[in-house]
Parts: structure tokens; C-alpha cells; sequence
């Protein structure tokens, strides 16, 4: 798609079809978009709580961003837990995936049971389930004895503390799989077929095939676990709420906290606007460099 | 090109201009004065909790109705997650309840100028001010504002598995002393005398509030937010944390959220199943603990003393409050409902005690006539009331403040921090905390 | 035997799937304490009591009327979201136009935009609009593609059709959103489906949205009414009817999901040119 300047669509001919195509977005932005996004910014410049007549302190937000260690440190909480989590519930995801393409009998029933765990989301349920599971005495504890393995401290230690949310993020994995699976069913079949005549073998049609075929939405899919996971505010919010230690303590409740338990609105539109830039250099890099990739 | 962009931008603009960005400033001057009179109109109430509160209001609203069929009362009612999170933003939005049940610490993190509600004192005609002490109207006043009504007083008490004590054939601890030799003895039977926490109730930092109030006499923060604690009160206070925990009093931090989560005391499977003896609760809402246990298992203790038998530094607070929209059109109509609401004794009869013990003189005798008040809730807040508690200063309960004192004790029980470093700096961020919003 | 193992692999992998929503179901008939301290999913007696709790829910409704408020919500959502989100992609993927790569990098900036920077003036925005505690402020955003992530998804999958196609459709005298409709839809059926599968979760479990913009109970949806007896400022609730009310909200979701599945795995290529 990016291959524009050579591609000329046959369809319609005008330079400004496109533009009327996106102009919902477009007003959508305007409408929804636009006017908050430069309202937060207006409010990030002043010292705005609630009931008290705002003022104005320039860019005194952002300064004090920088030296607050409480901004350090709960950012480098969301980068270890991006880091954790989205390779690893990118592969489980396009695993799966690949199993669940597979032409069985009662493939279905597989796919909406891998997909349940999904559907639960952030509901309440799981604050008493993960405890259940989680806690000393739990069930994950239980079976690692079984095993002979000895008991974790999974909430009182701020590494397998970090873990607890990064297990119901994967194991919450549905949506991705779902992407993935929508790509591998587009495969035509006779290209694995070709293959098998060739004698191409299961991993090398994988690579071969499988990979090239599903690289855009693999990214695609890729950036998307990356955005959600900079802001991940429920799971931690509901499972360890920042402890212990705040290891836990991700920059989305930071910014909650600030906003509505510190009624500081000023600052925490500040934070939000270091967020949305970081996560936009980021995504940026990570697309700029994808085209380089695919140029070459 | 050029142009076109242009006049997106000034579209844009006009739109940014349109809104007001900060419309709470403008919202002082649309105050609506009393008329005097009531008319027929559609108040809003809002109020947050649980099922039992929820029945009880909505029956006292249709009783409402059959007295005054001209006002319609429009409920809004949810639970309590997120519920502060929506009046903040319906208050920023101007489109709060006429009616609104509030938190004590929201009169400072929404009205600190006692403007962001309205002024009660205008509306004498419709509210009984004599119904009620002096002191409780005083918690409700900002800046000469009556803000908020007092729906009802609670304090932090002790409450006691009474099955685990008679087992292990202890009393009930009366001084500190004896509640920390009651650690060591509680330790052989591997259960603790009692548990506190840092999270969402953080009793911890408050019993050592306590301690440290009846030791020195002084206010750990005063009603105006000037903080009375110095460096070295924070270090009594820490240390006193400190030795609970060396003493197996309390189970460690870590011992705590390995076995509950994220999870209140009352969910705990430690205090279900009896291997922890106590808890400290507000008076109002100990309901919850109660209801796991047995029937009559949980009692209520004493308030602990030093060797000298003084109590002094425990603590009261309105649990709960009633305020008017600073923005509502019919000032007289809401003030006549909350009047209702406070000291109308059908309707107390309904409410009964959903929002706590009433603070409102006359329907506190009215139900002790009617043998309404009963059980531990009701003997630990006579108990408090006995010994002169302090107030708790709606600064206490900001949770900036509760965020810095927990980390404080988490540092300490994990040991990342001695009790004077841990001092030091909660010295500080309280301090500079206290003079940024005041 | 390769069968065999896969299916070996299936179940087991259900069973760690499943085994904690089974707990789950357990607990929804257990009492508060045992909720707490019990580790076997089956209950000390089995007692529907919860769901007859769950049923009846709260503030004089069932929990059918949150249910219908929340489907109120939804299926707008849903029609709204697909319609506008594949045009948009669509004039993304396949037209070269002026502004391009600032649009494109618009769709970006929507998304990474935490919401609590925005919710406070598009609060006030729909309160200058006058539609507060109505569902516009929660459907209306879908009609303009406000989705960034479905427009993003919906790109990637318009990338894998075939440029001829476009070129056939215009040689027929198609024009461009005939072309959408008759030629790419069925091509890009599975995205279309994910994303009114998604949406429907989505919606169905999203509690701040409404929580802020609905005040009215009778306009409730099922995330809302699930959290209004829950008090822990008070005096406690009981877990077992929260549960049963999770998963009695759970059996919409996952039905939904079971019969969009079959959609995933039906002739996709097949259905390409037959426009």
C-alpha cells in the first residue's frame, strides 16, 4: 500500500476519491479527537485541581515530570512488562493459531474454548480468581508442588508479581490469536500443496510460506499488542494494584492516580502527553524501519 | 492548499472556543438563590453502595413522593468503583446531583475554596440546624461554607474473634503493651492477636497515627492541613510499625499480599478460617468481618490506653455526607429532601442504619427509643465516644497522603529503608505535599 | 496418529483454558467465606440461589433489562463500526490522495491517546451537545471510524487482495464503493467478522465509558448494574451474586464468539470474485 506513487487506482481516477472514502474519519477527528486532544494539552500547562481556580505555570508539568521518581519508575515497570509480555504472547498466540488452522473435526469447539478466556476481560471475576490461583495456598502453587518444585511468592515479589499479569494478559491472548487466525485462513492452499510437491518440508514451508503470507498483519498485530500493552492500567489495577514495592505500578495508573486519587489534572494531562509522544516515536521507528525492510 | 488548511484551523478554533476548558471557573457566578417557595421540579440524588443501602433509600424516596408529589426525585446510584471517578468528572462538567452523598476528603478535593457546594447556611429555612452538635456542623465548614451535613460519626476500633481468644484463653488487650505481648504468645499457636493493612483500608499507617497522638498529644494533621507531626514523630510512628511486626503482632507485608492478593482483610482466608484474632475497623462498616465469621463471634475491644490508662489520640470522622450542588436550580426543594433525609423519623425508620449511626440528635434518640441501634458497630462507637476522640482531618484522608505513609511502611517491612530514612523523607513529602495544595 | 496427538494437545490446553471459569461456576454457588478459603472448584452443596440473586439483580430490574441496554448499545456499535471502518480503510489501502501520510499517522495518534486525557472535554463536549445519559456518546464516535485499531487491521487485510480485482471491477463500470461492497467485502469477510466480535466483547465489558456518561439505573448497561451492589466503603456484598452475574453476562459473549468462529474457517478465497 505504501507503494503509492506508482499505484493509480483503475477504480476511480480522481485524486480526492480517497479523501472523501476517509472524511468520516476525518470528521471523526475533528470532532472526537482534535478538541481534546488540545484541550488536554491546554490543561497540561496549568496547575488544575478541581474547584481551585487553574493556573497557569507554562511547562512547570513537564519540568517536574522529569525529576519525579515516581514518572521514572513506574515507567521502567511498563517497559519490563512490555517487554515480558508481547513477544511471548506473540508467539503463544501464532502457535495456537496455527494449530487451531488445522482441518479437524471439532475444531470449533477448540477455538471458542481458547477464546473464552477473552471474552472475561477486565470483569471483576478475575480479581477473585487470579487470588485463587495465585495467592500461597493457591492452585499454582499446589500443582508446582506436586511437581517437586518449591512455592513461589507470587505477590509479595516484585518479579512474580509482574508475572501474575503477564499470565492473564496470555492467557487472555483470544483477540490475537482471532488476527492471526483470520490471516492464515487467507492462505490459498495450493501454495502448500506446490510445496509439499517440491518437497518442502513442514518448518521450511512455514518460513517459506506461512511467514511472507501473514508479515503485514503479523505486524500489524504486533503494534497493536505494543499500544495496548504502554497502556496497561486494568490488570494491575485489579490483580496487584502497584505492589508490591510499586514494582507493579504501571505509567497508565500513574496517570489515574494523579488525575482522580491526587485530583491534579494538570499533571496528569502532562503525563499523558509524554506518554502519547513515547508511544508515538516508537510506533513510528517501528514502521519507518518495516518499510526499509520490505524495500530491500 | 495553503488555505484550505487554514480554515481548518480557524474551524477548529471556533470549536476549541465553544467549550470552556476550565468550566468550573465560570460556575460561582450561576449560583441560584432560595426562593423561599417550593416548586414542582425533578431533583437529582446520587449516592453510591451496596444492596441493602440501595432498597432502603430507593423506599424512603417513595415515601418522599407520597409527602411532596410535586417533586420528583430522580435516583442515581451505583457501587463504589469508579463512583468518585464519575462525580469528579460530573462536577468538572457542571451536570453534578442536586443531592449528592459525599466522602469527607471530597470537601477538600472538590470544594477546597468552600465554593464548590452550596452554602447551607442560606437554606435555615428548610434544614434544622439545632438537630445537630456544633462540632458535627464544623466538619462540613470550608472558608465559612457549610458544605456538607454530617449523615453519620465513625471511628477505627478493635474487633475480636472472640472464639480464638477464648481457645487460646487471652483477653482482650486493653494497653499497647499488652497488645504487643500477645504477639509473642499468639506466635506458638501459629496465629497473630490481630492484622492491619496498607491497602485500600491502610489501618496500619492509621494505628500508628494513633500511638504516636496519644504519646505526644500532638495532631498528626490538623483540620486546616498543617501538619503537626515532626521528623521524629514519623520515626516513633515507623518504629512502632517495626516492632508490631518484629513481634508477630501483625504478619508482615509481604506474608499479607502473598496470601490475600490485592484483597481486603475481610476476604482473607487467614481471618475466615480464625487464625487472625482482630482487626481494626470503622465502626460503620465492620459489617463485612462480622458476616464471615460466625454469628456473634466477632466482639468489639477496647480502645488501648498507655500504662496510665490514658486513651487520648483516637480518632473520629464523618463516614458519611450530604451536600447540595453548588450548581442546582432549586436550592429550597434539595434542601427540604436532604432535611428529609436526615431527620424525618418515617424515613429514618426505613434507612435505619444503611448510611451508619445518625449524627442528627433527634433520630439518634428517636431510634435509641425504638431499640433500632444495636450490636458491635453501635457498643464500639458509644465506647469512642466516651473517650474523647479527635477528629480526623480531611487532609489524613487524601490519598496522596495515605500513598506516601504506606510506602513508607512497605520500605520499612521489606527492609528497604531504616525507620529514620523512611522518616526523613515522609517528613518531606508530606510537608511539601501539604503546602502545594493548601 | 498425528491426529491422535493433536488432539491430545487440544484438550489439555482446554482443560488449563477452562479450568478457572469451571471455578468460577463453582464459587457462584458458594458462600462468601468459602469463596475465600476453599481451593476445590465443587461447592459444599450445590445452590442456585446466587443466580436467582443474579437474576433478579438490582434496583428493581433483571438483569434481562441490563442485558437488553447493553445489546441497545452494541449492535449500533457494531453496524457502525464496519460500515465506517472499511470505507476508511478501504480509501486508505487502494487511493492515493493529498494529506495521505497526515491522515494515516492521524489513525496512530487516535489510539495512543490515553483516554483519561480525553474524557474530561469530551465530557463537556456531549454536555454543550445536550445527550449526556443517552447511549449517543457511546455509539456515535463508531459512525467516524474512531477505532483506530480496526481501520488499522482492516488495511493490512485489503493488502492482501489482488490489485487485478480492482482492475476487473473496473472494467465492469464499477465504481469505488460498489467495488467495497461487491468485490472486497466477502474478500475481507473474517476481519469484517473479528471486528464486530471484537466490538461486541469489548462494548459488553467496558465499564468506565458508561459509568461516566449514563446516571440513569433503568439506562444501565450489564457492566454497570454488575458493580452496583459492590461496596467496599460499606458493609461487603456477596461475591457468589457478582459471580453468577459475570457469567450469566459471560454466555452472550461466548455464544457469539462460537458462532462467529464458524465464519473464520468458510470459504474466504472462495468467495473472492463472484461479485
Amino acid at each position: 500500500m505504501r507503494k503509492k506513487t506508482t499505484y493509480r487506482n483503475p477504480v476511480s481516477t480522481s485524486k480526492y476519491t480517497g479523501l472523501l472514502l476517509i472524511s468520516p474519519f476525518l470528521i471523526g477527528v475533528a470532532a472526537f479527537f482534535i478538541y481534546p486532544f488540545i484541550s488536554s494539552f491546554i490543561m497540561s500547562l496549568y496547575n488544575y485541581r478541581m474547584n481551585i481556580t487553574p493556573d497557569f505555570i507554562g511547562i512547570d508539568n513537564y519540568k517536574n515530570i522529569l525529576s519525579d521518581k515516581a514518572v521514572t519508575e513506574s515507567f521502567c515497570v511498563t517497559l519490563k512488562y512490555i517487554f515480558t509480555l508481547v513477544p511471548l504472547k506473540m508467539i503463544f498466540s501464532l502457535c495456537v493459531a496455527l494449530i487451531l488452522n488445522i482441518e479437524l473435526k471439532y475444531m470449533g469447539v477448540f477455538r471458542t474454548i481458547y477464546y473464552i478466556p477473552s471474552t472475561l476481560g477486565s470483569n471483576i471475576a478475575i480479581i477473585i480468581l487470579w487470588r485463587y490461583l495465585f495467592t500461597t495456598d493457591g492452585l499454582v502453587n499446589q500443582v508446582l508442588g506436586i511437581t517437586g518444585l518449591p512455592a513461589v511468592s507470587w505477590y509479595g515479589e516484585p518479579v512474580p508479581a509482574l508475572w501474575t499479569i503477564v499470565l492473564l494478559r496470555v492467557w487472555e491472548f483470544g483477540s490475537c490469536m482471532v488476527i492471526f487466525l483470520a490471516a492464515l485462513r487467507d492462505i490459498p492452499k495450493e501454495q502448500y500443496e506446490a510445496a509439499k510437491v517440491d518437497g518442502c518440508g513442514k518448518v521450511r514451508a512455514f518460513f517459506r510460506i506461512t511467514l511472507p503470507a501473514i508479515k503485514n498483519v503479523f505486524i500489524m498485530n504486533f503494534i497493536i499488542q505494543l499500544i495496548t500493552a504502554f497502556q496497561e492500567f486494568n490488570a494491575p489495577f485489579l490483580i496487584t494494584g502497584g505492589n508490591p514495592l510499586k514494582k507493579t505500578y504501571t505509567f497508565a495508573m500513574l496517570i489515574y492516580d494523579e488525575a482522580f486519587a491526587y485530583n491534579n489534572f494538570g499533571y496528569a494531562n502532562a503525563l499523558s502527553w509524554i506518554l502519547f509522544t513515547v508511544t508515538f516515536i516508537v510506533i513510528s521507528i517501528i514502521l519507518i524501519l518495516w518499510n526499509r525492510l520490505k524495500k530491500d | 492548499m495553503n488555505k484550505s488548511k487554514n480554515i481548518i484551523l480557524k474551524l477548529l478554533l471556533i470549536n476549541l472556543t465553544a467549550f470552556t476548558v476550565f468550566s468550573s471557573c465560570d460556575k460561582k457566578n450561576s449560583i441560584t438563590e432560595p426562593d423561599g417557595k417550593l416548586d414542582k421540579c425533578t431533583l437529582r440524588f446520587s449516592w453510591w453502595g451496596g444492596d441493602d443501602r440501595h432498597e432502603a433509600t430507593l423506599s424512603a424516596i417513595k415515601l418522599w413522593n407520597e409527602k411532596h408529589p410535586d417533586i420528583e426525585i430522580k435516583a442515581e446510584y451505583g457501587g463504589w468503583d469508579g463512583w468518585t471517578q464519575k462525580i469528579n468528572t460530573q462536577m468538572a462538567g457542571d451536570n453534578e446531583a442536586d443531592v449528592m452523598q459525599i466522602n469527607y476528603d471530597w470537601l477538600i478535593s472538590m470544594s477546597s475554596d468552600g465554593k464548590g457546594f452550596y452554602d447551607l447556611n442560606k437554606l435555615s429555612d428548610y434544614i434544622d440546624f439545632s438537630e445537630y452538635d456544633d462540632e458535627i456542623l464544623s466538619f462540613g465548614t470550608r472558608n465559612n461554607h457549610l458544605n456538607a451535613i454530617t449523615v453519620s460519626m465513625s471511628g477505627r476500633g478493635f474487633f475480636y474473634n472472640s472464639d480464638l481468644y477464648e481457645e487460646l484463653n487471652f483477653t482482650y488487650p486493653t494497653n499497647w503493651d499488652e497488645l504487643i505481648n500477645l504477639g509473642k504468645a499468639f506466635e506458638k499457636h501459629d496465629v497473630y492477636p490481630i492484622d492491619l493493612d496498607i491497602q485500600s483500608g491502610g489501618t496500619a499507617w492509621y494505628l500508628c497515627v494513633v500511638y504516636v497522638q496519644q504519646k505526644t498529644a500532638k495532631t498528626f494533621i490538623d483540620m486546616n492541613g498543617n501538619l503537626g507531626f515532626d521528623k521524629e514523630d514519623f520515626k516513633t510512628a515507623l518504629d512502632f510499625y517495626s516492632e508490631l511486626e518484629e513481634n508477630k503482632v501483625i504478619r508482615t507485608i509481604k506474608d499479607r499480599i502473598d496470601s490475600d492478593g490485592a484483597d481486603a482483610l475481610y476476604q482473607s482466608p487467614a481471618f475466615i478460617d480464625g487464625k487472625i484474632g482482630g482487626v481494626l475497623e470503622w465502626g460503620s462498616s465492620v459489617g463485612k468481618y462480622e458476616a464471615v465469621l460466625d454469628e456473634n463471634v466477632l466482639e468489639a475491644g477496647e480502645f488501648l490506653s498507655d500504662e496510665n490508662g490514658n486513651k487520648a489520640g483516637w480518632m473520629i470522622k464523618p463516614s458519611l455526607m450530604y451536600a447540595i450542588s453548588a450548581d442546582t436550580k432549586y436550592p429550597d426543594e434539595a434542601a427540604e429532601f436532604l432535611n428529609f433525609l436526615m431527620s424525618d423519623e418515617e424515613c429514618a425508620k426505613i434507612l435505619g442504619t444503611t448510611r451508619g449511626i445518625p449524627a442528627n440528635n433527634k433520630i439518634y434518640s428517636y431510634m435509641e427509643e425504638n431499640d433500632m441501634l444495636s450490636g458491635i458497630s453501635y457498643i464500639s462507637t458509644e465506647k469512642l465516644n466516651e473517650i474523647m476522640p479527635v477528629t480526623v482531618s480531611p487532609y489524613m484522608d487524601l490519598q496522596q497522603i495515605k500513598d506516601y505513609c504506606n510506602t513508607a511502611l512497605e520500605n520499612v517491612s521489606y527492609g528497604k529503608a531504616s525507620t529514620s530514612q523512611a522518616a526523613e523523607q515522609l517528613y518531606t513529602s508530606i510537608s511539601e505535599y501539604l503546602e502545594k495544595i493548601k | 496418529m498425528r491426529k491422535f496427538l493433536i488432539y491430545t494437545f487440544l484438550a489439555i490446553s482446554s482443560i488449563i483454558m477452562i479450568y478457572p471459569l469451571l471455578w468460577l461456576f463453582g464459587a457462584s454457588m458458594k458462600s462468601n467465606s468459602e469463596i475465600f478459603t476453599s481451593i476445590w472448584f465443587i461447592p459444599e452443596k450445590i445452590d442456585f440461589s446466587a443466580y436467582i440473586n443474579a437474576w433478579k439483580s438490582a434496583g428493581g430490574y433483571t438483569i434481562l433489562h441490563f442485558l437488553k441496554n447493553t445489546l441497545l448499545i452494541i449492535i449500533p456499535k457494531i453496524l457502525f463500526a464496519v460500515i465506517s471502518s472499511s470505507v476508511t480503510a478501504y480509501g486508505f489501502a487502494r487511493f492515493d490522495f493529498p494529506f495521505r501520510k497526515t491522515a494515516f499517522a492521524l489513525l496512530f495518534a487516535v489510539m495512543l491517546m490515553p483516554q483519561i486525557a480525553t474524557m474530561l472535554p469530551t465530557y463537556i463536549m456531549w454536555r454543550e451537545i445536550g445527550v449526556l445519559d443517552t447511549y449517543i456518546p457511546l455509539t456515535l464516535p463508531s459512525l467516524f471510524a474512531c477505532e483506530g485499531v480496526f481501520v488499522f487491521i482492516l488495511i493490512q487485510f485489503f493488502g492482501g487482495i489482488p490489485k487485478e480485482l480492482d482492475e476487473a471491477a473496473a472494467i465492469d463500470g464499477c465504481g469505488a464503493l460498489k467495488t467495497l461492497f461487491y468485490i472486497h467485502a466477502p474478500c475481507i469477510r473474517p476481519a469484517i467478522i473479528s471486528i464486530a466480535v471484537f466490538t461486541f466483547l469489548w462494548t459488553m465489558n467496558d465499564f468506565m465509558t458508561p459509568l461516566i456518561y449514563i446516571s440513569s439505573v433503568e439506562k444501565y448497561p450489564l457492566s454497570l448494574a454488575l458493580r452496583m451492589s459492590m461496596d467496599s466503603t460499606g458493609q461487603g456484598y456477596e461475591q457468589n451474586k457478582i459471580i453468577a452475574m459475570s457469567i450469566l453476562g459471560l454466555i452472550p459473549s461466548i455464544s457469539v464468539f462460537g458462532l462467529a468462529q464458524k465464519q473464520f474457517t468458510s470459504g474466504i478465497t472462495t468467495g473472492g470474485v463472484s461479485g
